[in-house]
């Protein structure tokens, strides 16, 4: 018995993307207790902390009711750290102790590697897109309908950092370097994406910086769906997004590929 | 091609691989035929490892021609990984998964339905008499049992060959038999091997024909005994030497005709002729005998025993 080659698109195994994805479906089936303080309880602790504390002080923001405003924000914000956390951290770990080197040895390939990293990264951001987005939806401080809209704006986003995780993991010599991603990179995003606060408000100086910044138009594009309010700045933002994809995701499968195959 | 009629599973010329300016693989030629089990015997940094990964498709090559069950492995590295069942030295197996979920999702990633996969897992934990640990973390398997895992694991697929990169190293004496026990049952049931190790007891008692690799050459390649009784005779002596006498001994050994070796506080002296060397003449040491083997043959040819780095 020889195993079917399997099915191809554009060069691509899907059965390997597949497999992948699935490989991390089951670790999160047979985790998923402590893994929902992460996808839910700990997003969802934010989310109330800053809705009720900053939302007392804070009547409405561009004329939407702060929690509201915040809502997808912090939904968009936990998506970012699920994909970036599983590409980053997860992804590292599965080089270092030899997991993607046994992947390698089934008919699989670098790049199919990394799609398959990055699938589970979507996953990952629209899981807890749903959790939070559920409960705020319970809460009154978002509308269920646009909540669909902003599954699409957590897609991108998951997109987006999984291949910027996996831009890390490939580089990082060591955890202590790898750390970075979260010290250096998340977090700094998380708080100037405009999550919490309109860019507008940030001194001229940054505002430029903070709209250039990778979680800001993920934000942005959540906001739009959530307020209804969709222009040409939302399409300008999914292109934005689409594009670094476009050029994070191969130099990510190309570092991979030089850190697993000699 | 078709793979099933031809004798070599494996078929291997001119073999090479650089890393820059260092040859890990030296212009190596060789053939694996169905059902055998090949090893490469060699110290660490003889180039095994990156003979094996080149088999595997998993590093390309530099120079040479190399099919794998009539694959081309410079054509289709991808197919060639279809075919076979590959255990790399470190066990890669998944922490994050428990024993039987990594052969499922092995099966899974290599084609197998998820169905075939979980029949499958069972199936090979069972042949391996690991069914009692399906459940249990890896983290509390000892590396005895991680090792048969991941065997295991490479025959999920029912490979044509299996790779294994020194299947024993660094596990202990008991871990090590147990391996050895698997690796027979394998055998038996006509899997063909190509295996990497720098013990030579474990060449001996595994492989039907091997190779000894030494600065990414093959030295010698043959069966076993026939590399025995070639390069090393049938008996050696060893001379127990102090460093006081240690000269002397050496010019006397020389002026009789016979090949030497100094490993430090013993000397592994052998007869060019095959037969057992005659220390008679030499008064004050103590000689003993025994059989020549492996390492007696590598000793012989480089200069230099396996457990040289």
């Amino acid at each position: 018995m020889v195993a079917a080659q399997g099915v191809y698109f554009a060069g691509l195994r899907l059965r390997s993307i597949a497999g992948i994805w699935f490989r991390h479906a089951l670790v999160l089936r047979r985790t998923w207790l402590p893994s929902a303080t992460w996808y839910f309880v700990e997003p969802f602790v934010i989310l109330l902390g800053i809705g009720l504390g900053i939302g007392a002080l804070v009547d409405d923001v561009d004329g939407v009711r702060y929690v509201r405003f915040v809502t997808p924000g912090i939904i968009i914000g936990s998506g970012m750290f699920h994909a970036i956390f599983e590409c980053s951290w997860g992804s590292f770990f599965r080089i270092q102790k030899g997991v993607y080197e046994t992947t390698l040895t089934a008919p699989v390939s670098t790049v199919e590697i990394a799609l398959g990293d990055m699938s589970w990264a979507i996953s990952r951001a629209l899981i807890t897109a749903v959790c939070i987005g559920a409960v705020a939806a319970i809460l009154g401080w978002m509308d269920p309908v646009s909540g669909l809209g902003i599954l699409v704006a957590a897609t991108l986003t998951g997109m987006l950092f999984g291949a910027m995780g996996l831009v890390f993991a490939a580089l990082s010599p060591n955890v202590h370097v790898l750390s970075l991603t979260f010290t250096v990179v998340a977090s700094p995003l998380y708080f100037f994406s405009g999550a919490f606060f309109p860019i507008s408000v940030l001194p001229d100086w940054i505002e430029p910086i903070a709209w250039a910044a990778p979680l800001t138009p993920c934000v942005h594009l959540a906001r739009g769906f959530e307020t209804g309010d969709l222009g040409m700045s939302h399409l300008l933002a999914a292109l934005y997004i689409v594009a670094l994809t476009a050029v994070l995701a191969p130099i990510a499968s190309t570092l991979l590929h030089r850190r697993l195959i000699k | 091609m078709n793979g099933r009629s031809d004798p070599a599973v494996i078929r291997a010329a001119g073999l090479t691989k650089r890393f820059g300016d260092i040859v890990a693989v030296d212009d190596v030629s060789f053939e694996v035929r169905r059902g055998e089990t090949f090893g490469l015997l060699g110290p660490n940094g003889a180039g095994k490892t990156t003979t094996m990964q080149l088999v595997s498709g998993l590093s390309p090559l530099t120079a040479g021609e190399l099919t794998v069950a009539g694959i081309d492995v410079t054509r289709d590295a991808r197919k060639v990984r279809n075919v076979l069942g590959v255990v790399t030295q470190q066990d890669g197996l998944d922490g994050d998964l428990h024993a039987r979920d990594n052969l499922i999702v092995y099966g899974f990633v290599s084609g197998l339905s998820r169905g075939e996969a979980e029949k499958r897992a069972d199936a090979v934990l069972m042949f391996f008499d690991l069914t009692d640990r399906a459940n249990e973390e890896i983290d509390n398997l000892s590396g005895g049992m991680k090792r048969r895992l991941a065997i295991t694991r490479a025959l999920m697929t029912s490979p044509q060959v299996i790779v294994l990169d020194e299947p024993t190293t660094g596990l202990d004496p008991q871990g090590r038999n147990r391996v050895w026990q698997e690796l027979d049952t394998m055998k038996q049931a006509g899997v063909t091997v190509l295996m990497s190790t720098h013990y030579m007891e474990e060449a001996a008692a595994l492989c039907d024909r091997l190779a000894i690799m030494h600065d990414g050459r093959f030295l010698a390649e043959g069966t076993p005994d026939d590399l025995v009784s070639r390069h090393a005779g049938a008996e050696v002596a060893q001379v127990r030497v102090s460093n006081g006498s240690r000269r002397e001994i050496v010019s006397w050994i020389a002026s009789a005709g016979l090949d030497y070796r100094d490993a430090g506080a013993v000397i592994t002296v052998t007869s060019p002729s095959g037969t057992r060397p005659d220390l008679s003449g030499l008064e004050g040491v103590r000689v003993s005998y025994r059989p020549a083997n492996l390492e007696d043959v590598y000793l012989s040819m480089s200069g230099r025993t396996l457990a040289d780095d």
